[in-house]
């Protein structure tokens, strides 16, 4: 059956000491959606996901289909799997004793199809998680999840640090062997450009608080770039954009598809222009 | 059960290697003493026989506090990797920076520490059995060449010996279990300053105002209380000699102390994994 939402989040706030990593956040997540989780760094995505995977205390209740979770609920395991950043693996353990351990303790495992992303990959079973490198690392933790039939994934910035092949192969995997209409796929990365043709919705997250959750064909048609010649700036200037780029003597800017701009180019903006656009300026490669 | 299995399998395969140096290091004792015989031999001046020493002790006397003796220092060792185990018990998936990995499992946290705890000490148990199998043969047969061997009081010896080092390793390793749950780095080392500065604290307090605090110090040592079998008289026999082991099994394991090691063990593990429990996985 599938569900409507597969979480379910009200009234989560998280402090860290005095300070507020997530404000009172909102969000119904629905079933069968590939999900990116955008924010600038500490915005709170990390701490949004360890709160649904019950790893922090937090104020607010969170719901995973349909079950209210507490605090270091193992069972929340059973249908969400996670991965964090690629290196998070057991390096003292070998790719086989990997294997072995995670197929022991979940239920959902599927041999055959473990055996089958094995024998596709070059990862040798007595190999020692420490010595391999981390596109193999990388291989390994999509071997382990993709073998879990759950209904929710996780990924917390799992390709930082991977060159270019590594993270397009680690995309194309997921979405390959995982994803179904029946799955969720939640992903938190700083490699936007690299995400935004798999993703189907976006969720804008920015000092704690969730300021924006769209399917993002819909957010692509509210707005457009206006490209005008830089000395006609003012004509952007009056819709009051949050940032205005300057390129090769023209200015640009996000504005309503609706706005009419005489002899300005229109284009499509990507989702880091519409980040941008809807967070502010910030130093920060998004 | 099988979620169990499966932790006690993989955490006793990340600690192997630690927990095989025990091992190693009697196997080195022994390759040394064999070195030296040989060279001894070689030599023409190995010739040792028990009844050419002046006031041997009976063979039933030698059976038995052979095999005590012989236990003493891998007794020590094993309490030492059963602190370097323990300390690190509960923050070494932490350091190893593989903590969200393994709290990502579906597997109960009261299983995941206590795989760690049993694989701690009970897997030095181990370690000190095999140790203590394997020398209890070279004893035999040394015993059986040079004097007599008396199965019954050298196993007695044996075990007795391995019992109480088992007793004072899951105190032991229970406090430090419990400090590695407090404490992220040097657990055993940070716990232990923390107890003796508070001993000399209730010390100066007692002295300076006639005060009669509790000395944590003596508690704990009360109830470490390594008991092992002692004020033997060499002319013990075959038929005291029976009296005397059962005695001192009555003093190792069977009483209150016993319990209380037990308990207090208990109450550690429990204690640690709830501390454990509320830490937040950032």
């Amino acid at each position: 059956m599938i569900q409507k939402n597969v979480i379910k989040v009200s009234n989560l706030t998280k402090y860290y000491g005095k300070f507020k990593a997530l404000d009172n956040v909102e969000i119904e997540i629905p079933a069968g959606r590939i999900i990116g989780l955008l924010g600038k760094n500490g915005a709170g995505k990390s701490t949004f996901m360890r709160c649904i995977l019950g790893f922090l205390k937090h104020k607010g209740e969170i719901e995973i289909l349909g079950n209210q979770i507490r605090r270091h609920q193992e069972s929340v395991h059973e249908n969400i799997a996670f991965i964090p950043d690629v290196n998070s693996l057991d390096d003292r353990l070998t790719v086989k004793q990997t294997m072995d351990y995670v197929s022991a303790i979940n239920s959902s495992w599927n041999n055959t199809k473990a055996m089958e992303l094995l024998a596709s990959s070059d990862l040798k079973p007595q190999q020692k998680v420490a010595n391999l490198s981390k596109g193999m690392k990388t291989k390994l933790y999509l071997l382990i999840t993709l073998s879990l039939d759950v209904t929710v994934l996780l990924l917390d910035e799992p390709t930082l640090g991977l060159d270019i092949v590594f993270r397009k192969e680690f995309f194309n995997t997921i979405l390959g062997e995982f994803y179904d209409e029946n799955k969720t796929i939640i992903i938190s990365t700083h490699q936007v450009e690299e995400v935004e043709q798999i993703l189907q919705d976006i969720i804008f997250i920015d000092e704690g608080k969730i300021i924006l959750q769209e399917d993002i064909d819909e957010l692509k048609k509210q707005y457009s770039i206006f490209t005008v010649p830089s000395d006609q700036r003012e004509k952007l200037e009056q819709h009051n954009p949050k940032i205005i780029s300057n390129t090769l003597g023209k200015v640009s800017a996000v504005l309503d598809s609706k706005v009419e701009i005489a002899e300005a180019q229109v284009s499509r903006p990507t989702l880091s222009d519409l980040f941008l656009e809807m967070v502010g300026g910030s130093n920060e490669k998004i | 059960m099988k979620k169990f299995k499966a932790l006690l399998i993989k955490d006793l395969q990340i600690n192997k290697k630690t927990l095989m140096i025990p091992l190693w290091i009697t196997a080195g004792f022994y390759l040394l003493i064999l070195l030296i015989s040989a060279v001894a031999y070689f030599s023409g001046d190995l010739n040792f026989n028990f009844a050419d020493i002046q006031g041997t002790p009976p063979s039933e006397s030698i059976n038995y506090i052979v095999n005590i003796a012989i236990m003493g220092l891998p007794g020590l060792i094993s309490l030492i990797f059963i602190i370097i185990l323990t300390q690190g018990a509960l923050n070494e998936n932490i350091r190893n920076n593989s903590e969200l990995f393994h709290r990502s499992q579906p597997v109960s946290i009261w299983y995941q520490s206590a795989s760690r705890y049993i694989v701690g000490i009970a897997g030095n148990w181990l370690a000190l059995f095999t140790i203590a199998i394997f020398n209890f043969i070279v004893i035999a047969i040394i015993l059986a060449v040079t004097d007599k061997f008396i199965f019954g009081l050298a196993i007695s010896g044996m075990a007795q010996s391995v019992v109480s080092f088992m007793k004072t390793g899951i105190i032991i390793g229970s406090l430090t279990f419990f400090c590695s749950a407090i404490f992220k780095d040097k657990a055993f080392l940070q716990g232990l300053a923390i107890i003796v500065g508070v001993q000399f604290l209730f010390i100066i307090l007692n002295a300076l105002m006639q005060w009669h605090l509790p000395l944590p110090l003596n508690y704990i040592i009360k109830l470490i209380n390594v008991a092992t079998p002692s004020g033997m008289d060499n002319e013990l026999v075959n038929e005291n000699i029976v009296y005397y082991i059962r005695e001192a099994w009555m003093r190792i394991v069977i009483n209150w102390n016993t319990l209380l090691q037990i308990g207090v063990s208990g109450v550690l593990f429990v204690t640690a994994t709830l501390i454990y429990k509320s830490r937040e996985i950032k």
